[in-house]
């Protein structure tokens, strides 16, 4: 029994994937805990886009009207189907009830799903605000936040803040290394003329993760410096990587920087017909 | 246990947690309905979430989904993501070439429009949801959805998904961001 009390000390409240019904008991809330046991189990009973699912979740909103877990659930379907109302008003009713373990959520989906980069700026910056922790990764884990939040700033047209925040988060002793980051770090470099930066983060990429996308934009590096050779070469390893299945891929959504066999191929002609 | 083993299983709790577009055991909606007929019920939610039900009134008696209404999945649901012949960049092509943004009214906002894809890759019950930059439903002026339901109508690159070797029906959507009439970014 000490040893589960230790233990519950440091659980949080609820994750992102799944209540800790044990956590909300301990610490004195039934309503929720009721809400919580009645979902515990739900993914193995029910598929999320069903009737039952939803239904369910209403049920534990029933039980307890402030269960955020149960608005974020719901939402999430929403999201997956593009159905930017109603997932919107139910996160927002998560965010309301929990703010620090939705806000994260909400500004990830806005970023991801919605091309909604000041609105995800903003639910970042608001997380920020209000713990005194690190903010962490995107709802998928493939970025830290102020990753996600430099990439807002670049799709607003604002690259050298977004490459100062890429810089910045980069260069934090706690910081884990995402999939792309180097990628993106690098095409903004390259975007804003910068090659020599731009080659080095290439390389960091392909060292971390070697992908088609930092070849071609190798390759466009050299396009640029007037290197010939190289330029070829990264367009023939960014095919190869490509035809592998080696590049950049989310089954949800096309990620920025993304780029398909037609930039390639579009791009070899280019190279070996110049005008 | 020690703090130490302590915080070892707090870490533990996060990494087992942590998956917010998770796999449900129950991820394929053929599982749920294999063994059992699906009852007809009252409740507020269709089947499966924004399903579109035949509409006599708009949608085309010809086009027909190949399993049913309750066999339709999701473009996500076998993990390839949006699958058209010449990808991405044939479907901002088509849009590009298409959409004349002279014609547009100066409105802003998101605009979806979701559709199925049957099983021989043909598309039908497209439907319409819009919003302005607040997140608010909103309905935007003709001359902006009807070219967008247009050119969206005439895609014929749409891959029919595999699932269990078998070509299945599926929902897709593309939502177009929209600046002043202008699409500035076509999801997902």
């Amino acid at each position: 029994m000490k040893q589960l009390v230790v233990i519950s000390l440091f659980l949080p409240l609820w994750v992102y994937g799944q209540p800790n019904c044990q956590a909300l008991l301990y610490y004195g809330d039934t309503l929720q805990y009721k809400a919580c046991k009645l979902v515990e189990d739900i993914d193995k009973r029910y598929y999320q886009f069903s009737r039952e699912y939803q239904e369910l979740m209403d049920q534990a909103l029933e039980i307890c009207p402030y269960f955020a877990y149960a608005y974020r659930e719901k939402s999430s379907v929403y999201v997956k189907s593009g159905n930017f109302i109603m997932w919107k008003k139910l996160i927002d009713k998560a965010v309301e009830y929990a703010p620090q373990d939705y806000l994260s959520v909400r500004a990830s989906l806005k970023f991801k799903m919605f091309a909604d980069y000041q609105g995800a700026i903003e639910d970042i910056n608001l997380l920020d605000s209000l713990v005194d922790y690190d903010i962490g990764p995107t709802s998928n884990g493939i970025y830290h936040l102020n990753i996600a939040k430099a990439l807002c700033y670049k799709a607003l047209g604002k690259k050298e803040k977004a490459i100062q925040i890429v810089e910045d988060q980069l260069a934090k002793a706690s910081h884990y290394l995402g999939a792309y980051d180097y990628l993106h770090l690098g095409v903004l470099y390259l975007e804003t003329n910068q090659w020599q930066k731009a080659i080095e983060a290439f390389q960091k990429q392909e060292e971390e993760n070697n992908l088609a996308e930092n070849h071609y934009y190798l390759a466009l590096v050299y396009k640029k410096l007037g290197q010939v050779e190289p330029y070829k070469y990264h367009l023939k390893e960014a095919t190869s990587l490509y035809h592998n299945r080696y590049h950049m891929f989310d089954p949800y959504n096309h990620l920025l920087d993304e780029i398909f066999l037609e930039n390639i191929e579009s791009e070899v002609e280019t190279a070996y017909n110049p005008r | 246990m020690t703090i130490k083993k302590s915080f070892i299983l707090y870490l533990l709790t996060f990494v087992f947690c942590c998956h917010s577009e998770k796999k449900s055991t129950a991820e394929n909606p053929f599982d749920t309905l294999a063994s059992e007929e699906v009852s007809v019920r009252e409740s507020k939610y269709p089947r499966w979430v924004d399903d579109i039900e035949f509409d006599p009134k708009v949608d085309d008696a010809a086009f027909k989904v190949c399993y049913g209404d309750n066999h339709i999945i999701q473009y996500f649901n076998n993990s390839r993501g949006v699958e058209y012949e010449g990808e991405k960049t044939a479907i901002d092509q088509a849009f590009q070439d298409g959409y004349d943004e002279s014609k547009a009214a100066k409105e802003s906002g998101l605009i979806r429009v979701r559709f199925i894809v049957n099983c021989e890759g043909k598309t039908g019950r497209f439907r319409i949801l819009a919003m302005d930059e607040a997140y608010n439903e909103k309905a935007f002026d003709a001359s902006i959805t009807g070219q967008l339901l247009e050119i969206t109508k005439s895609l014929t690159g749409w891959k029919p998904k595999v699932e269990r070797g078998s070509k299945v029906d599926y929902y897709q959507y593309l939502i177009f961001k929209i600046q002043n009439g202008a699409i500035v970014k076509i999801l997902p």
